[in-house]
């Protein structure tokens, strides 16, 4: 059969970048659909002396762990009868009227069993999702997270880049490995070029669970974030985990006054196969009401690092937005995803990011690459360092806060060189390998880890190694910069440990100010009942952003 | 439509002053915190102090530096816990007050422990009777009954679904 003749036209499209991606159609059986899959089951509740004995469509006898806990613990059960009785149709039209408030639509969610939440979700369109999340997520005033990750897990770049990092505005950064046995040098990196930055800034390392709870414990971290659920409970066991080992574990993190949250996100059942055949919307909700009935104050959602999955079926990016909306009316802080490469096209990449950058999360991103995607150890990010600027033009088209702000050379650059001179003067101060002033000067002015020299990791790693078995704390660290002249940091650091004795960041979706004040859902609450009310953008905040200093301005012509 | 978003504003701008009055209306029920003392840390700093007593407002680099505050000062007390708790409470958060009621339980248990107990709380880890063992050394060596309670039943429900130590996965 002699070639077709093709299509110039069609030739030049399958050339583009988003025939590269991944795309594939529902297949119900093995839950590959986004939301309502026919096997999903139906919303039901029976309540019987306060106690669920049925919860859509199965009888307690026969729940899973998974239902137990949620219908034990998340349930108010004392709404469960109103909140069920109403359609799906009617409780989505709650999520978007202004007129009725955010306390009741709370209210009613708090009853709703998953089966429900998903319905409810099915019912409306990414414009309404967006609507809702404006007026559902906890804390009024939007933030931003970044990753702060390097291909050598240079201790000196990481912590120049995390000063930068805070001082772009995010008020969390997230650091992971390569290396595992650097981990302590990746968290005292952050810890230190965190509080050069912005003073406040939270600082966490992504590693396994009980390290993860080791190093907070000692003050190198400020929190936590990688406390992995799951929707099906096969999957819940195979991640080693139940709901009760998990709340355990958040109880033991609020022991130690450590603010935390969990992380789940569509897609991860069917990655790990065994979805049951269930809808991915339907297994996430599942997984945002284990969280709830932790008492864990806020959930990193929005796939994650599964976005391959949902990115690929029909309505996956609704879906996303969708599991985030969950999140806030069940009145969690959600660090609403966006931190992982799953385009190749630009486009996409944007507009995956429009659902939540717009109508604003507590955390629009979990986080931001502030490194160069090559440094990115969480396989990327959906938006990278070099994205930045198309970003702050964004907030200033859109007029929207996005967290971040505009910053100049000058100050980026002195940011980093305290940050670096810093570790410096903290390896020589706990005899850890020596930093150079030249490797100070190379993490200064680097883009990434190219454009630094090679540490000797064997020797670092003996030195990391000795940080956690010498027990070195959050104070020594502020006792030994104090030492050498960097009292200003010292005393942030010491602010920094203060935070976990009063407890206050442990309230939903907290941050801190620079002054160590915490701003969380209790005393920044969202207020947003249509246009006019809920999160203004402040004339100085406005004029912030509006300063990108690239822009011409007609005075200077 | 002008007037119609005045009355709106005029309408939310009431209701958070009555929020916010409400808030700031002295505890009914003997003298829990609510969400008007908060943040603590610049609100109510006299009621907080360290594990060791140490006022909160002594807490500073100075005091770090001259050795009258040590790392074992920079941890939370149960009963800043149950603080947080009530005005956790108090903003409509339950579960969130009954996690932070546990984890004013666990502030007496050691680290090294904490972490023993978390990894044998996770599944096929431990028999029924271990789970058991944990409860009764919560509740009689530390005091921490709720914990103790929430372990028992974590026990029962492992039984159930064939997550105890040694049990085959389940089958349905």
């Amino acid at each position: 059969m002699a070639q077709q003749k093709r299509s110039k036209r069609f030739e030049v499209l399958e050339n583009r970048a988003v025939h590269k991606d991944g795309f594939i159609g529902e297949w119900i059986d093995v839950g590959l659909i986004a939301m309502g899959s026919p096997n999903d089951p139906k919303p039901s509740i029976k309540v019987q002396n306060g106690k669920v004995v049925e919860m859509d469509g199965k009888t307690r006898a026969n729940f899973d762990m998974i239902e137990q806990f949620v219908a034990d613990y998340s349930i108010d059960t004392s709404v469960a009868e109103e909140a069920m009785s109403k359609s799906c149709l009617e409780l989505a039209r709650m999520l978007v009227d202004i007129n009725v408030p955010r306390d009741e639509v709370r209210r009613l969610f708090g009853a709703l069993t998953p089966a429900k939440l998903a319905g409810v979700m099915a019912e409306m369109n990414i414009v309404e999702i967006m609507m809702a999340m404006q007026k559902m997520r906890c804390r009024q005033t939007p933030a931003n997270q970044a990753h702060v990750t390097s291909a050598k897990d240079h201790p000196v770049l990481l912590a120049a880049d995390a000063a930068e990092a805070a001082l772009r505005g995010f008020v969390e950064i997230e650091t992971t490995v390569g290396v595992v046995r650097y981990a302590p040098f990746n968290a005292l990196a952050l810890l230190i070029g965190g509080q050069v930055g912005r003073p406040g800034t939270l600082s966490q390392d992504a590693l396994e669970e009980a390290f993860e709870l080791q190093i907070g414990m000692r003050g190198l971290t400020a929190y936590a974030e990688t406390v992995s659920v799951y929707g099906t409970e096969s999957v819940f066991v195979d991640g080693d985990d139940t709901p009760w080992s998990k709340s355990f574990l958040a109880s033991a993190y609020a022991s130690r006054g450590l603010k935390m949250r969990f992380t789940s996100g569509t897609g991860s059942e069917v990655q790990m196969g065994a979805a049951e055949g269930r809808s991915m919307l339907y297994l996430e909700a599942r997984c945002v009401m284990v969280t709830k009935g932790a008492g864990v104050q806020g959930l990193q959602n929005g796939s994650i690092s599964c976005i391959g999955v949902p990115g690929a079926v029909p309505s996956g990016i609704r879906a996303i937005a969708a599991e985030n909306l969950i999140t806030m009316a069940l009145d969690l802080e959600v660090a609403s995803g966006n931190d992982q490469t799953f385009s190749h096209s630009d486009l996409r990449r944007v507009a995956r990011t429009i659902p939540q950058f717009f109508p604003g999360t507590d955390l629009i991103f979990s986080g931001y690459s502030a490194t160069p995607n090559y440094d990115n150890m969480f396989a990327g990010s959906n938006w990278d360092i070099e994205d930045v600027d198309d970003y702050l033009a964004l907030q200033r088209d859109f007029r929207v806060d996005g967290g971040l702000k505009p910053v100049s050379e000058d100050e980026v650059i002195a940011a980093r060189n305290k940050a670096a001179r810093a570790m410096q003067a903290i390896f020589e101060e706990f005899g850890f390998p020596p930093i150079t002033d030249e490797e100070v000067e190379l993490a200064t002015y680097a883009n990434g880890s190219k454009d630094v020299g090679t540490r000797n990791v064997p020797e670092d790693l003996k030195a990391a190694e000795r940080l956690m078995k010498e027990g070195v704390t959050g104070i020594d660290v502020a006792k030994a910069l104090a030492k050498r002249g960097f009292r200003d940091i010292a005393a942030a650091l010491v602010m920094m440990m203060k935070q976990r004795v009063s407890g206050d960041y442990l309230q939903t979706s907290a941050w801190i100010a620079s002054d160590g004040t915490v701003y969380s859902a209790v005393n920044d609450p969202n207020t947003y009942q249509g246009p006019g009310t809920g999160y203004q953008m402040s004339e100085e905040r406005w004029n912030e952003i509006k300063a990108i200093p690239w822009a011409v301005n007609p005075e200077d012509i | 439509m002008a007037q119609m978003n005045e009355q709106l504003v005029a309408e939310v701008v009431r209701q958070v002053l009555q929020n916010m009055n409400g808030k700031a209306a002295p505890a009914p029920k003997g003298g829990k915190l609510t969400a008007a003392d908060y943040p603590l840390a610049s609100k109510r700093p006299e009621i907080l102090k360290s594990p060791k007593g140490t006022p909160f407002n002594e807490l500073t680099l100075e005091a770090v530096e001259n050795g009258k505050a040590t790392f074992e000062d920079f941890r939370i007390t149960p009963e800043a816990l149950e603080m947080q708790a009530q005005i956790a409470e108090s903003a409509g958060r339950r579960q969130i007050a009954q996690n932070l009621r546990r984890a004013a339980e666990l502030t007496k248990v050691p680290d090294e422990r904490i972490l023993e107990i978390y990894n044998l709380l996770r599944p096929h880890r431990s028999t029924k009777e271990e789970l058991e063992g944990i409860a009764e050394e919560l509740e009689t060596k530390f005091g921490a009954k709720v914990c103790a309670a929430f372990v028992r039943e974590s026990a029962e429900v492992y039984a159930r679904r064939k997550l105890l130590r040694g049990d085959l996965p389940s089958s349905d």
